[in-house]
This record gives structure tokens, sequence and C-alpha cells, in this order.
């Protein structure tokens, strides 16, 4: 094994308009070496990758590798230099093979003629690394294990000696992940290195010779597996300071009766796997109840599966004392949800449609906005007006289409339309996600104040923001809920490490609920 | 190397946009026509004189054109609604077919002392329901199965002409009329014929302006259409808003149908008079998806479009008489809708030279 920095990141920075995403990020990879990269989603991670792999110039800092610096002009060029990497999201083309696949891309001069020896050449890779697939075979007919041996192979097969994993156990299952597991490791034996972006923190302890945290942009530390433990890393990830800044809000305030109780509900996945299992919990009036998690864990399952845009295949949910299960979009809505989507344009809003129709987009069929189904377009616009000054929307021109307004006045908009609707619970995701300082304050000053007559449920990938607003914290891994904590008892250490699959699930938790 | 040219989103669309742009292109394509009647060696004033007098000089030459505009602006309806969903018909053809057999299929079985309006009615509910189940054909499919309905709707097309013309040149139907030497439908009643309002006019234009303000009514002022167009802006806001995404997919190609197949009972009510197969396949049905895109799918769009490529229409044949070949006016017409089209783009964006600052340059070349 070479222990030599292989792979050398110096002061690296990549903004996206003047919003740093990595800011003077350090970052060394050793030759045969598995690096984990770990953060929270918005870290930075991604960022980082695609700098290394070519598909972003950086504003300033340095790469070098070997000791000689690089500037890629491209992933072509990138992979020049040895640098692969394979996404989350494979990039296959689905009637091509395996081999035809393999040079997709590649210049006449690199490859070679025959279609038969690149097939002979990457079933000798596929021997050499323990990556099987057959070379003729077309991609549609793989598993998606397969499929992301393919793009492994891809890479070997350009020569890359440094390899970028993006999550690349999130589509896989445990026997998969176990042989993608041996691979890698046969790669590193042979010289490779390997970077292993994660969210998982079992895979991450078992698996890699070092880690590196990403939070906020910012190199949050490097240190070697061996000598750290999953909850120096949580801590790393998620930060220690929510706890002394948390804006108690828990003060002397009614908690009244259940507006939202799910029990037993879960969810079917798109790959058959369940993507929420089980869940059981209640939102009381006066309460804010917050759900923590990394994305994918199921979260946007059960945002919609409550929404009534999906039906459990087990379990009840029961909006305000009426039954929501198979209640349908409008019927929960009326049983007094109010829901504000992650997406806020495409789901939350018509983007090509003005103001006025997004602000009346589930109370048009209704007096006063129509009567006998005929629209009335002065109270759709007195209602417009009201609302834009109550919730202080700017940047609206009469008949401009939304998807030209600022995301924060996008959020407001949608706010200003669910809690004008007669409701008893709101539904938040991802509320301030995107949006400024202000915004954000702003849109967490409606949340809060909706406490003191309804109850909310809010999901978010802040932990700190979850930690400040809610009154319970429930954390959830893989579609289960496996954490939770009254505000007077927050752990940030054990939800941190709940988060990322690690840490001890509180069996009592479904009991206490 | 930056484009000098900046192209930026339009946020709001004034009226001189919206009608300024298609007026500057329609001049536009009038002068590229002129160059290429120029170089095909005729007097492009001449001809443009000529065009102007055989369909829009005088109610003469006026009926005509609007006489052949009313099934135009029904089937461009047809297509028009069904685009402010961003579903695609485009099976207004064969839902015209529809619309003429059923109709006729009224007008011959009815008695023909009914009273007119009666039958005029009956013709009408029955040739819209025809085409309204023909385009369900393809909107079972789509909604249950999102069976892609520009497939199934031009398919549909093809079996709608071989079933007419199999009523009329393959079999002994009750359509064809059996004493005629060459095979033909039988004619009508007099009861179950439009009446004329001048010349080869008839009351079917009424229909079909009244069809246009209705749907125009029907989309921007009822929450029918309110549902429509969110479902055509973001069919996942629509389902988040609780909209059936499913049954809007149904009713709106069936009312598509239906149109498409008003066009077609007004034709053969007003026009053939009888199901003559060859006097009806003159591709209205395809011709108002044209109309449609052009009047970017607004209704009361659609009636001045259509007037339009009528007018270019009737006037072929007497370009034809000044000496200039049918396919100059073919391209003429082609002309007009592309630079109609493109300049939708300019109606969404507003186009400018970019400022070229050396200083501004030089800093992002440093960088």
């Amino acid at each position: 094994m070479n222990s030599a920095t292989h792979l050398e990141v110096r002061n690296l920075t990549k903004s996206f308009y003047g919003v740093p995403a990595i800011d003077a990020v350090d970052f060394d990879l050793r030759g045969g070496e598995i690096h984990g990269l770990l953060g929270e989603n918005g870290a930075g991670k991604s960022t980082l990758c695609s700098v290394l792999s070519g598909l972003y110039k950086p504003n300033s800092g340095t790469v070098s590798i070997d000791g000689q610096a690089v500037q890629f002009r491209s992933p072509q060029d990138a992979s020049n230099h040895g640098v692969g990497m394979v996404y989350q999201h494979f990039r296959l083309v689905d009637s091509f093979t395996v081999a035809q696949n393999v040079v997709l891309g590649m210049h006449k001069r690199q490859r070679p003629r025959s279609m038969r020896q690149v097939e002979s050449m990457v079933a000798d890779l596929a021997e050499e690394f323990g990556l099987h697939v057959n070379p003729t075979a077309s991609i549609w007919q793989l598993s998606v294990g397969e499929q992301q041996r393919v793009e492994i192979l891809k890479q070997l097969f350009r020569g890359a000696r440094i390899l970028i994993l993006d999550e690349p156990t999130a589509v896989l299952a445990a026997q998969e992940t176990d042989r993608l597991f041996e691979a890698v490791s046969t790669m590193v034996a042979k010289g490779h290195s390997v970077v292993l972006v994660s969210h998982k923190m079992a895979e991450t302890m078992a698996y890699t010779d070092r880690i590196t945290v990403l939070r906020r942009g910012v190199n949050a530390g490097s240190v070697t597996t061996a000598d750290t433990t999953p909850a120096e890393v949580a801590r790393m990830m998620f930060g220690d300071s929510a706890a002394a800044e948390r804006t108690n809000f828990a003060t002397a305030h009614d908690i009244g009766e259940p507006v939202l109780s799910l029990s037993g509900v879960s969810v079917q996945g798109d790959h058959g796997l369940m993507a929420v299992d089980d869940a059981s919990f209640t939102v009381r009036r006066g309460q804010v109840v917050g759900v923590a998690g990394v994305a994918g864990n199921g979260q946007r399952e059960l945002q919609e599966v409550i929404a009534g845009l999906r039906t459990p295949v087990n379990g009840t949910i029961e909006i305000a004392g009426t039954d929501c299960t198979t209640a349908g979009p409008k019927k929960t809505a009326q049983a007094g949800l109010a829901y504000v989507p992650e997406d806020r344009l495409g789901v939350g809003l018509a983007p090509g449609l003005p103001l006025e129709h997004n602000i009346v987009l589930k109370s048009y069929d209704r007096s006063p906005h129509s009567r006998r189904g005929v629209l009335s377009n002065t109270e759709i616009e007195k209602t417009m007006n009201k609302l834009v000054e109550k919730f202080d929307v700017r940047g609206n021109r009469s008949g401009m289409r939304v998807s030209l307004m600022s995301g924060g006045n996008l959020q407001k908009a949608i706010l200003a339309r669910e809690l004008n609707e007669d409701h008893q619970v709101l539904l938040a995701a991802a509320p301030t996600r995107g949006l400024d300082m202000a915004a954000a304050e702003a849109v967490r000053a409606h949340i809060i104040e909706e406490r003191a007559k309804r109850g909310v449920l809010v999901f978010s990938e802040d932990l700190d923001e979850i930690v400040k607003m809610s009154d319970v914290v429930l954390v959830m891994f893989k579609g289960r809920i496996v954490g939770s904590f009254p505000s007077d008892d927050i752990d940030l250490d054990e939800i941190g490490l709940l988060m990322t699959g690690s840490g001890t699930p509180d069996p009592a938790v479904q009991a206490r609920l | 190397m930056r484009s000098p040219i900046r192209v930026m989103p339009r946020g709001v669309t004034g009226p001189s946009v919206r009608f300024g742009v298609p007026v500057g292109a329609l001049g536009f394509a009038l002068l590229l026509g002129a160059i290429i009647l120029a170089i095909a060696g005729n007097d492009p004033i001449e001809a443009y004189r000529t065009m102007f007098d055989a369909s829009l000089n005088g109610w003469k030459s006026q009926s005509r054109t609007l006489a052949l505009a009313t099934p135009l602006i029904l089937t461009g309806l047809a297509a028009a609604v069904a685009f402010q969903m961003r579903v695609y018909n485009i099976g207004g053809e064969g839902q015209l077919y529809l619309g003429a057999i059923g109709a006729s299929w009224v007008g011959l079985a009815l008695p023909a002392s009914t009273p007119m309006p009666l039958m005029l009615s009956a013709m009408l509910i029955v040739g819209a329901l025809a085409g309204a189940l023909w385009a369900l054909l393809a909107a079972i499919p789509k909604a249950y199965f999102n069976a892609d309905e520009i497939i199934t709707t031009l398919m549909l097309n093809f079996i709608a002409l071989s079933l007419m013309n199999w009523l009329i040149f393959g079999s002994r139907s009750f359509w064809r009329d059996p004493r005629r030497p060459v095979p033909g439908g039988k004619r009508l009643p007099e009861n179950a014929v439009m009446p004329s309002i001048s010349g080869r006019l008839h009351i079917g234009i009424i229909i079909a302006v009244v069809a246009a303000v209705f749907l125009w009514w029907l989309l921007r002022k009822t929450s029918w259409g309110f549902q429509i167009r969110t479902i055509g802006d973001s069919p996942r806001a629509a389902s988040y808003a609780g909209m059936s995404v499913r049954l809007k997919t149904l009713t709106v190609l069936a009312l598509s149908g239906a149109l498409a197949a008003i066009a077609g009972v007004s034709e053969v009510s007003g026009v053939t008079k009888g199901l003559e197969p060859v006097a009806l396949t003159t591709n209205i049905g395809f011709t108002g998806i044209i109309v449609a895109v052009v009047a970017r799918s607004n209704p009361l769009g659609v009636v001045p479009v259509s007037i339009f490529l009528a007018a270019i229409a009737t006037s072929g044949s007497r370009l034809q008489s000044i000496g200039i070949n049918v396919e100059v006016v073919l391209l003429l017409q082609g002309l007009i809708f592309l630079t109609v089209t493109a300049g939708e783009f300019f109606v969404t964006n507003s186009v400018s030279l970019a400022r070229t600052d050396a200083t501004a340059t030089e800093t992002e070349a440093a960088a």
C-alpha cells in the first residue's frame, strides 16, 4: 500500500450565484485508501466531487494529482488524469450492451477497433476486480447492482486510478453491498484510491480508512477511522452548537387534543421496499413536531401519504378526528390539513401561471372565488391582494408567471394560501430550504405562530432548525421512526447517530408516542 | 466567446407584444413571399392584390373565405382545447369523419319531414357524440395506461378514413346511394341541410363562432377551465391541489373530439349534403392543428387565424389563373406558419444586443 498523498485539494472554493457551496476546502486522498466523505444534504459533497471529476470549474484553490497541479477542462479531461466518478444515478444507455456502454464517448484512438476486443478486455477487468457482468448483455437486462458494476468498469477501462463513488449503496440490497465492497477492496489492494460519498455511518465506519466530514461547505475535520467513534463523526456532521442557541419556544402553552395521528402507517416505495415502515405518532394542538433525518429515508413518502397523495399499504391516518387514510388530497385538505410541499415550483405552485391563479389553487371552486362553477376574478384578486399584504409577498406583477419570483416570495405565497384555508394542522416540508436569512426567519415565525392555535408537523434536513422549532423531535431512518425526543430532553449526539443509522433505536419509541 | 445577443424571459407580456409580434411575423412572411414570387418571375404586388381581391375584397369573396374557415375554426378549437391541457389530439381528421358519419346517419334515418331545428340539433348531438366516443378510444388508454395520445389519435384517423370509405365504396351500407353509378352517399333531405347565408356560406359559421366564444369562456372563466389550465401547466401541482388529472384527460379529449366532429357535421350538412368521402377528406382536421398552434391555443385567436388561412387557400385558385403555381401558394402558407410560430419565442422572451463592455469581458477573462 502506498501512503503518499495521491490527490491533494487546497483551499478549494466553488460558488453559485455568489453563495459558496464549498468554501476553502482542503482534502487529501492517499494512494490505496478508501476515504469516506460524509456530510448532510447541502454540505457540499456533490460540489466537491463535481469539481474533482471535472464537471465544475472551481472559483479558486488548487487540485493536484501526485504533486502535479491540474485543472480539468471537462469530465473527459479528469478521466484522462485518472479520476473517474460513479454517479448514484447511472449514466448508461439502456439499449446498448455493457461493452458498448464502457467505450461510449471514448475517442477512436483510445479504444480498440473491434467490439469483440472490447468485450474480452471488459471481461478481463471484470474478472480482475470481481465485478462480474456479461459484456455482451444489454443494460436493460441487468439488475441495479450489475449496472453499477458497469459504471465502475467504465471508469477502470478508462484507466481511472481515483474512483469517486457517490452514495453507491443507496440503491443496493445488503448482499450486493457486500459484493461491492469486496470489489472496492480489490481495487484498493491494487493501488487505486476510492472516495466513498455516503450518508450511512455503519458502512463508512466499517469500510473506510479515513473520513472527511463536510459541514455547510467547510471541512469539519478529517480523521482516521480506526481512531474515531460514530459519535464523534456525527458531532462533526451535525455540530453541537444547536443546543446552545436554541430558542426555547416551549414556554407555557396548552397542548390540546390530537390533530394528526398516524398509526402503523407503511408505504410501498418505488423499488418494492417499504419507504415508510410502521410509522406511528401524534401531533397535538399547540405542538410543533419536527422530523429529522437525512433525505431519502422516507420523508417524502411520509409527507405524501399524510397529504393523501399516496395510499398506505397498512395503518390509519386521522386528521382532527376524521379518518383520512384513503381520502385523497382534496378530502384530506378539507379535513384540516394545510400542506407546504418540499418542491415549491411544480408541486406547490403551477410555475407558468400567475400568482392569483396559484393563490386560489385549492379554493378556486368555492365561494367567493367561484359560484356555480363560474370564477369571480374580482374576488380572486381581492383574496390575492389581501394575502400579498398579510404575508409580505413581493415581486409580483399582474399576469406574471410565478416562476419568475424569488424562492422566499414563492414560499410565502404557498404559506399564505395554505394558512388562509380552514385547517387544524400544518404539514411543512423543508420550509426554509434555499431561502435567505430574512425570508427563512419570516417563514419560521409563521410556523411558530401556527402553534398557538393548531398543530404543526415540520420536516427539515437542517437539524438545527428542527431542534430550534420543535416541541418534539422525531428521527427517521430507512422509513422507520427510530427516535423521539421531547424538547427538554434533546440529545444531539444521539439524534446524529440515529440519523445515520447507528445508535440504539429506542424500543420504547413507538410505545411512548 | 460569449454570444453578443442577450435573451431574457419576459415577466409580463403586454398586448402590444402579443399582437405586435404575430402581425410583424406576418409582414415578414409576406416580404419573404414577395422575394420568392419575384424570383419565380411573378409580380409580387399584382399577386398580393389578386389574393386580396379573391379572398377578402367584397362580400362574395368574403363569404367564400368564411365558408372555408367554418370547419377550420371547429377543428382548430378541437386542437386548442386539448393543447390547453398539453394533451395532443392529432385525431381531429378522424373525429371529423365520425361526426360526418353520425350526422348523415341521423339526417337519413329520421323522417324527411322532421322539422329543421329538431333535425339539425339531432345531427349535431349524434355527430358530436360519435366524435367524442372516437376520441375516447385514445383517451382511455391515455388516462389509465399513459399510452401516448399522439400515436393513438393519429392512428385512429386512418381507421376512421377506412371506415368512411368502406361505408360508401366497400359495402352496400345505409349511407350509400344504390342508384348512383359512381359510389356516393345518399343525399340528405332538405330539412337536414344547414341553411345557406350566402352562396356556400351556411349557418355553420355561426355555430363555429359561438363555439369559440363559449370555449374561451369555459377555459378562462369557469372552475373547470381553471383545472384544465392548472393541469396544462403542472400535472403534479394539479394533483397536489386535489384535481383529478385522469378525469380531465377523458373529458378534454372527449370535448376535443366532439368539436372536431361538429366540423364534420357542418361539412356534411352544409357543404357536401351527403356522406361524400372524397369531398370530406381535405385535411381540415390536420389544418386545425396548425390553426391552434398559430393561435397559441387561444379559442378567440382560432377564429381570425382560421379566416386568414382560409383566405390564403381561397386565393390559391385565382392566383393560378394569373399564372402563379399552386405550389407557391402552399409555400407562402408554410412560410406564414413558420414565422408566426417562430415569433412565439419573441413573445415569451425579450431579445437585445448585449452591451459590449470591454472591462467586464476582461475581468471575466481574468477570472
